[in-house]
């Protein structure tokens, strides 16, 4: 019976003008973003890849010179761009596409798509996750605001009732009907996705089971408007209501509340700004050790130190070049002042998203987009990953390079050069993300509270259903 | 309709004779009253017309049959089952056609009668549903026209096709004549008089005291919410119905 119910309601849509126009719409908005996203995707793929060999060459084939003049010639770590990025791009347009790994200092990824776009573009763009989580709710609500009011307003709920038909059947069959339309929509766009990463050449490989589970997400997420639209329904006395109701309902969930939640979240834990950042970091490094001041305080107690532990009473007579040793001395150090400034950034971010995750409970949009955007691999999350790696990979260099000064060179010999051959034989910068696993695992509070909406939502339907006024 | 074929092994077998019943049913809005303590009980086989001017309580009466509205005081039984500790069984009984009919304009007279009669649980082939059109007095090339076309006669026969074919025990009928042409009236209660041959309760809300002499087996006179009289219509004429009834009008 609830099949009778739902196939009746997805007949009658299919045979409605404003269902028509609509559902074209939607496919065709879609369809052209998951192609501009594909655009995109393969354009920054064939940039990134030509970037990277290019960098790596540049590295490679670079003159014989001082290991530590090599440190501030620097090279580049570049994101990856992943697969799934094609339907959400989560932060990854403000987030830089490189690293620029150099001696003494860590930096931030640079140069943002953002940064290359105009001033109208910063309205949105026109994404796959702009429609999956904007633009299908509201498809939703349009669809099925009317579910029950216009059924009372006909008669034609009383003629239904008088056949016997329980409200929760009703209300079921007129849930799957109103699902299966939001179905018809979806299911072309993830088949269409799925052909295009099958085919997209990429850095990590595409993962359909990911994708799969990304695709349930958002059906959950889409189920628990229809719930909202059913209940509205119920309720509500005529059909204008109902529709402006549903429409607060979703100005709140997807643009009020996520607004409501950032501005909450950012004055209760502020990031600083990048001057403030650099200015704190600059005033522990002042105190600290500088490998290029061998006449700082800081220097001279290490000289000391090192001194008496070799049992020597000269720099010259250490069995390898103090130059490079207290270079690299210097960068350890730096690298313990970075490590605490980005761990503090870190806390402020986990004290942010506490303040999402609270704001979850009052907007489903929230769970369903931060779910997209880790199981993507474009949020915070997934870039801090990667410059966490790229900034191990740095000291790791910058290790190898002091390291190789120190112990091929003289004290005070600044001329030394290491040849080309030793530049090519330090490993590339390789980089693997965090497993969907992991990923899955630290999302776990997000799934729960998305499917704590689902639930609660449908036992609202039931008990509003139940309620409803017949007549 | 002369064809008429009504499986009575589907009509339940009851033991009781009393298929409707209510008792001091009584229904209050706030201060307003729409019905108060009204009594009645419809047999098998029985067509009870309510008269009565808008307002009486006529269409409360046969809401509160259909559980859609609940009672302030008093119960309504179907086949001695009251209607709302027995929501879902007593509608299985009943038949439902309001005053004025809306189907789904998108769908066909035929989809409509199929969907109807699908949520009763009944599966009829297409053929079996189109005869039930026509029986109902729907033109043949109606039958596939979607019903946002159809007039409120054409619509109000298909109530009549979704009735027949859910086979039901009792009748609930809301002046469902109103929109009805003279010969498509007169067609409906001939259809009355057989359904009520073959042991159909009904009970039907009307203006029209004629056609309620004709067809029904009893009258009921409602005013403001009170059942004033109670008459059998073989015992009176209809110089006297009318009489009577305009005395209680006034």
């Amino acid at each position: 019976m609830i099949f009778t119910i739902a196939f009746k309601e997805l007949k009658e849509r299919l045979r409605e003008g404003r269902f028509r126009v609509m559902a074209i719409v939607m496919i065709a908005l879609l369809a052209v973003a998951v192609m501009i996203s594909n655009n995109y995707y393969q354009w920054v793929n064939r940039q990134h890849t030509e970037a990277r060999e290019n960098a790596r060459s540049v590295w490679v084939s670079q003159d014989a010179k001082n290991p530590h003049s090599a440190a501030h010639y620097g090279t580049y770590a570049f994101k990856p761009k992943y697969p799934l990025s094609l339907i959400d791009q989560g932060i990854d347009k403000y987030a830089g596409v490189s690293i620029y790994l150099e001696g003494h200092t860590r930096n931030e990824a640079r140069y943002m798509a953002a940064q290359d776009q105009a001033a109208i573009s910063r309205f949105g763009d026109l994404t796959p996750d702009f429609v999956l989580l904007f633009i299908i709710p509201l498809f939703i609500i349009l669809t099925g605001f009317d579910a029950f009011t216009s059924e009372r307003e006909s008669g034609t709920l009383r003629l239904l009732k008088s056949q016997g038909v329980s409200s929760v059947t009703l209300a079921a069959g007129k849930w799957l009907g109103l699902f299966a339309a939001v179905l018809l929509i979806i299911v072309p766009v993830f088949i269409l996705s799925i052909y295009f990463l099958s085919k997209a050449k990429d850095f990590g490989e595409f993962n359909a089971g990911v994708l799969a589970l990304l695709f349930l997400f958002y059906l959950a997420y889409y189920a628990v408007f229809s719930n909202l639209t059913l209940i509205v329904s119920a309720w509500a006395k005529k059909s204008g209501i109902s529709l402006v109701v549903l429409l607060a309902v979703w100005m709140v969930a997807c643009l009020g509340m996520p607004k409501a939640a950032s501005r909450f979240a950012e004055s209760i834990s502020p990031y600083p700004t990048q001057s403030q950042f650099m200015a704190a970091v600059a005033e522990d490094e002042r105190n600290g050790l500088d490998g290029h001041d061998p006449f700082s305080t800081q220097a001279k107690k290490l000289e000391e130190e090192t001194l008496k532990k070799y049992g020597v009473d000269s720099l010259h007579k250490l069995p390898f070049n103090w130059d490079g040793y207290l270079m690299q001395r210097g960068e350890e150090h730096t690298a313990e002042i970075f490590d605490k400034h980005y761990g503090q950034l870190k806390t402020i971010h986990e004290n942010q998203a506490n303040v999402y995750r609270l704001a979850s409970v009052l907007s489903p949009y929230l769970p369903a987009r931060f779910l997209s955007m880790a199981l993507c691999r474009t949020d915070y999350t997934a870039h801090a990953h990667f410059s966490d790696a790229a900034e191990k990979y740095r000291l790791a260099l910058m290790d190898n390079l002091n390291t190789h000064f120190a112990e091929n060179s003289k004290y005070g010999d600044w001329a030394y050069k290491a040849d080309k051959s030793f530049y090519a034989g330090i490993p590339d910068f390789s980089y693997e993300p965090k497993s969907y696993g992991d990923i899955i695992h630290a999302n776990l509070g997000g799934i729960g509270v998305l499917l704590a909406w689902l639930a609660v939502s449908a036992l609202l339907v039931v008990w509003s259903v139940r309620k409803m006024n017949i007549l | 309709m002369a064809d008429l074929k009504l499986k009575t092994d589907v009509i339940p077998n009851h033991n009781l004779n009393d298929m409707l019943e209510a008792k001091q049913l009584t229904k209050k809005y706030n201060d307003a009253t729409a019905l108060d303590a009204v009594s009645f009980t419809v047999n098998k086989g029985d067509i009870f017309c309510l008269l009565g001017a808008n307002g009486a309580g006529k269409t409360t009466t046969i809401n509160l049959f259909l559980n859609f509205i609940q009672p302030t005081g008093g119960e309504a039984l179907i086949n001695g089952l009251s209607v709302t500790a027995h929501s879902l069984e007593t509608k299985k009984l009943l038949s439902y056609i309001p005053e004025n009919l809306i189907l789904y304009p998108n769908l066909t007279g035929l989809e409509n009668l199929e969907y109807f009669s699908g949520l009763a649980g009944k599966k009829y082939s297409k053929d079996e549903c189109k005869k039930f059109l026509t029986e109902a007095g729907l033109q043949e090339e109606a039958h596939s026209r979607k019903a946002s076309h159809y007039s409120k006669g054409m619509r109000q026969k298909v109530g009549i096709a979704i009735a027949l074919a859910k086979n039901a025990a009792v009748l609930l009928l809301d002046e469902p004549t109103s929109g009805l042409d003279p010969k498509a009236s007169n067609e409906f209660s001939e259809l009355l008089t057989k359904l009520s041959a073959l042991g159909v309760a009904t009970l039907m809300a009307t203006h029209d005291l004629f056609r309620a002499k004709e067809t029904g087996t009893h009258i009921g006179i409602m005013k403001e919410g009170r059942l004033l009289e109670l008459l059998t219509t073989s015992h009176v004429n209809h110089t006297d119905l009318e009489k009577l009834y305009l005395k209680h009008m006034n």
